[in-house]
């Protein structure tokens, strides 16, 4: 098992770079003039186009581009964004604990929920919990999250104000960043608590509700479905029947025997939610105003921002490796059948 | 089923929206009386005076440094002494007969937001950091021009052309005044100081790692990097408003009452400036209460009409000509927008438009008052030429082109010597991708050229924007829509830019007209300013009979405030709200 998982950290720094590559042998397309659309934003600059361009080196040849990001990345300093207006690694230490909240925060349901569901959608297929739990998981699956999270948006903000947009409230906001509040984690929940501040974390908590509702619709459904069948495929296996014909209580064969064989594909499908909610959910944190990392990253590739879109890729290589490693060795952990070699 | 089930549900939660965005918002009270949210759609780039040309940066600068001198409320060619106790004019001696010097006395007992003094040697400071920090793309350009007769302090190789004893020569210390010496007169001087002439402390420049105004260590300061600069995230200014913080991450800037400003202190106590991207949601912030001010498209204002506790005040002038449509002269021969690059019926060679025939033609062929109701709502005006209503310059009873079918296809006849007409042509009209109105504006002049002649094929194309600069930079749009922001409130700005060779539409369009050249010049440095208005009425007239552009629109703005905003007024300088007349209550 050391062996393997060693084998697969070493390929590790090989597939980011090897992604990161790829952007900058894509970013060839861009002629010098349209690099420099990052810095030339209103007519008024128009004249100064052939300076920009010189002023930085928007001109070099690709390799020595490549060769310059590479060595400053490994020095420690990722560049500079210009969508952020801040140092790349800045940037991601910026938002992505804000997304880590929130993707912590929505995995946890998603998980308990879906799976729960699904369970409970196998074992009684074609009763009525079944149908009614294919129906949300279908519309839930195909509403478009934008749609979704702006309805949310207006019927509880706007019609009811009970979870309005953004972060933190403006107290609680002047409170955080005053000298009083000490940052541990990033993540806001646990720094409120850290602090001693239960009315930030309760907060956060608020601020919180609209943009999870969101994300779990969209996830949740898709879980259920996955645990529904694989749960079906199990329950249909020689060694349930023999666990019933043995006389165990219903509960028990689902629980004990069931329901951990039913998780395997579950398992390899929620890392990849995992990291996907970590790096995709630009729509949900737009329309709920919340200082994420998808926005950025979205923001970055359309402003064509280099150094943030080569950084942004870096990262999300690196975790996306690890997120698959992480499927795997769980995977291996749950099926004794499995043997990673 | 699926398909079925999930639009059934989509639609009923559309129509759901549709029902409680028409759910009022109740009368409330005042919410954080004595702070003030905005809700913007774009950041700051940078709080540094001499770096930013965008208008999300100075609506910061503005309310945290001053000035020397002030405009007059909502006027843009009357001022106020700012920092400067008196508005130089000839009258008061402070303008010298030749017109070159301006005298500025600088006001006494004013201290910056560190509280250290306010010295004439700090106004010196600050100008000639403008002039020498010429980063590449910002607006340093519009007081080199004046002062130093320069177009940038370096040259096509990048060698530095200006000397330290230039900038002293020109901007000095004399007692308790700051004295600035141009090249030759120029009418427009104090319309770009009151825009561009903010006053920092050089000993907090210093401190804080940038340039301590002396030769020894200037070199390094001639256009650096936005983030190196000491004023990118700080301010000391002697504004009325102090910088708190400037959040990049949670995209807000944070401004506190300057409780020891030279004037009567504001009213707020807060003033926060917040990004959010979604309409939407700045629409239920200003509907909640939790925004005093939105940012807002007209296309979106329709959305908070009529809304209880919001106040919409519209029909607010702006210097501004957008969109306008520019004929490309010389086009690149390489260009993917000209089909065959002949005049063959499947496309138009690279001097199509240097027949005026041709710009007239399409000069007739666009429906200027359809436009201006469709794509704008009636809110604008039809400017008549590159000087925009309001401005000294504009004649509004200059003539001008209107939709006329018969006149456009006489001059289609005549184009080219009957040739365009007989044997037709195919090009692109390109416009930058995502704005609805140029794209209106784009499909009207196609579907007005094309029902002319069946010979005629006009096709539109959106480019996104780094396409778009990249094409008009290589000369390869045929005709392409993009409009201009004043940078000051002068008609040598527009006049310029529109119809000087050296300006930046005409160089991107290889446009080239000695006459206008001369005209630009003469009308820039004449002091009289009826003879001024007069040249100026020339140069647009000229424009109407040479036809190198077309002037669509010059559209009115609007802003969204909540009732209880009072002491709110408008300028159309200002790069965003002034907040310091402004109470809530």
């Amino acid at each position: 098992m050391t062996a393997y998982i060693a084998r697969r950290l070493v390929l590790l720094p090989i597939v980011a770079f090897g992604v990161t590559l790829l952007i900058f042998i894509l970013l060839q397309l861009l002629s010098p003039a349209m690099r420099a659309a990052l810095f030339i934003t209103d007519p008024r600059q128009l004249q100064a186009l052939h300076e920009i361009i010189k002023t930085y080196q928007l001109d070099a040849p690709f390799h020595i581009q490549y060769w310059n990001w590479m060595k400053a990345v490994l020095t420690g300093n990722w560049g500079w964004s210009e969508t952020a207006r801040m140092p790349v690694l800045q940037a991601i230490k910026a938002f992505f604990p804000n997304t880590f909240e929130l993707a912590l925060l929505s995995f946890i349901p998603i998980l308990l929920v879906g799976i729960w569901l699904g369970t409970l959608s196998a074992v009684h297929r074609d009763r009525i919990i079944d149908h009614v739990s294919r129906f949300f998981g279908i519309s839930g699956y195909s509403l478009p999250t934008f749609i979704w999270g702006l309805f949310l948006l207006m019927l509880f903000y706007g019609h009811f104000r009970w979870f309005p947009p953004g972060r933190l409230s403006l107290e609680a906001s002047l409170y955080v960043n005053s000298p009083e509040f000490r940052r541990f984690t990033g993540l806001l929940t646990v720094d409120a608590l850290l602090n001693g501040q239960f009315w930030i974390f309760v907060d956060a908590l608020r601020h919180l509700v609209l943009p999870v509702l969101t994300l779990t619709v969209h996830d949740t459904a898709l879980l259920v479905r996955i645990t529904r069948s694989s749960m079906l495929e199990v329950l249909r296996q020689d060694y349930v029947r023999t666990a019933r014909s043995k006389g165990l209580a219903e509960p028990v064969v689902i629980n004990k025997h069931a329901r951990k064989n039913a998780l395997i594909p579950v398992i390899t499908l929620s890392s990849l939610l995992f990291v996907g909610l970590l790096g995709g959910v630009v729509i949900t944190e737009t329309v709920f105003e919340y200082p994420g990392i998808g926005r950025w990253g979205a923001a970055a590739a359309l402003h064509l921002d280099i150094p943030a879109v080569a950084g942004f890729a870096l990262f999300f290589a690196t975790l996306t490796v690890l997120g698959n490693l992480v499927a795997d060795v769980l995977y291996a952990y749950v099926d004794p059948r499995i043997r990673l070699r | 089923m699926r398909r079925i089930i999930g639009g059934t549900v989509t639609l009923t939660l559309i129509l759901s929206l549709v029902f409680l965005t028409g759910v009022p918002s109740s009368a409330q009270a005042v919410k954080n009386p004595d702070t003030f949210v905005l809700a913007t759609i774009g950041d700051p780039e940078t709080l540094d005076y001499a770096w930013a040309y965008d208008t999300a940066s100075f609506e910061v600068i503005f309310n945290v440094y001053d000035t020397l001198i002030f405009y007059d409320g909502s006027r843009t060619d009357r001022f106020v002494p700012g920092l400067a106790t008196q508005v130089p004019s000839v009258a008061n001696g402070l303008i010298s007969k030749d017109g070159r010097t301006y005298t500025f006395p600088i006001r006494q007992g004013v201290k910056f937001h560190d509280g250290t003094p306010l010295t004439p040697d700090d106004v010196a400071y600050s100008i000639r950091r403008f002039l020498w920090i010429d980063r590449a793309g910002g607006p340093s350009s519009l007081l080199l021009e004046p002062i130093l007769g320069v177009t940038g302090t370096r040259d096509e190789k990048g060698n530095i052309k200006v000397t330290y004893s230039d900038l002293t020569r020109a901007v000095r210390v004399q007692g308790n005044n700051v004295v600035i010496t141009l090249k030759e007169p120029f009418g427009p001087f104090l319309s770009i100081m009151a825009q561009w002439s903010y006053v920092v402390s050089r000993k907090w420049a210093a401190a804080n790692g940038d340039w301590d105004g002396t030769r020894e260590t200037m070199r390094k300061f001639n256009n650096p990097k936005k983030e190196d600069t000491a004023f990118f995230a700080k301010a000391n200014g002697t504004g009325p408003f102090k910088l708190v913080r400037w959040d990049r991450a949670a995209r807000e800037v944070v401004l506190e009452r300057n409780d020891s400003y030279w004037r009567t202190p504001p009213k707020l106590k807060r003033v926060i400036i917040r990004t959010v991207e979604e309409a939407a949601t700045r629409i239920l912030m200003i509907k909640a209460g939790d925004a005093d001010q939105i940012a807002l498209s007209r296309r979106e204002l329709p959305q908070v009409q009529g809304v209880e506790g919001v106040r919409i005040i519209d029909d607010l002038p702006q210097y501004l000509i957008s969109p306008a449509v520019f004929f490309t002269f010389d086009i690149d021969p390489t260009s993917p927008h000209i089909g065959s690059g002949k005049l063959d019926g499947n496309g138009i060679p690279p001097d199509f438009f240097k027949d005026i025939h041709v710009r007239r033609a399409f000069a007739y062929s666009f429906d200027y008052a359809a436009f201006l109701r469709d794509a704008y709502r009636g809110k604008g005006v039809v400017p008549k030429g590159p000087i925009p209503p309001g401005m000294l310059g504009y004649n509004p009873r200059q003539e001008y082109y209107t939709y006329n079918k018969e006149k456009a296809i006489a001059e289609f006849r005549e184009a080219w010597g009957g040739r365009v007409w007989t044997t037709g042509f195919k090009l692109t009209i390109l416009y930058n991708a995502g704005n609805v109105p140029r794209e209106i504006g784009a499909r009207m002049l196609k579907e007005n050229i094309e029902a002319l002649n069946p010979k005629f094929k006009v096709d539109i194309r959106a480019l996104p924007w780094p396409t778009y600069l990249a094409e008009m930079d290589a000369h390869k749009l045929p005709v392409f829509f993009i409009g201009w922001l004043a940078d000051y409130p002068d008609p040598h700005n527009f006049a310029f830019h529109f119809l000087h060779s050296k300006g930046t539409f005409p160089f991107v369009q290889k446009y080239a007209n000695p006459e206008m050249d001369k005209l630009v010049e003469q009308a820039k440095s004449e002091p009289d300013p009826k003879k001024r208005e007069a040249l100026y009425f020339k140069l647009v007239d000229m424009a109407y009979k040479d036809v190198p552009q077309l002037y669509l629109v010059s559209p009115v703005v609007f802003t969204v405030l909540r009732s209880w905003v009072k002491g709110y007024y408008y300028n159309p300088v200002h790069p965003g709200t002034y907040f310091y007349p402004i109470s809530k209550g």
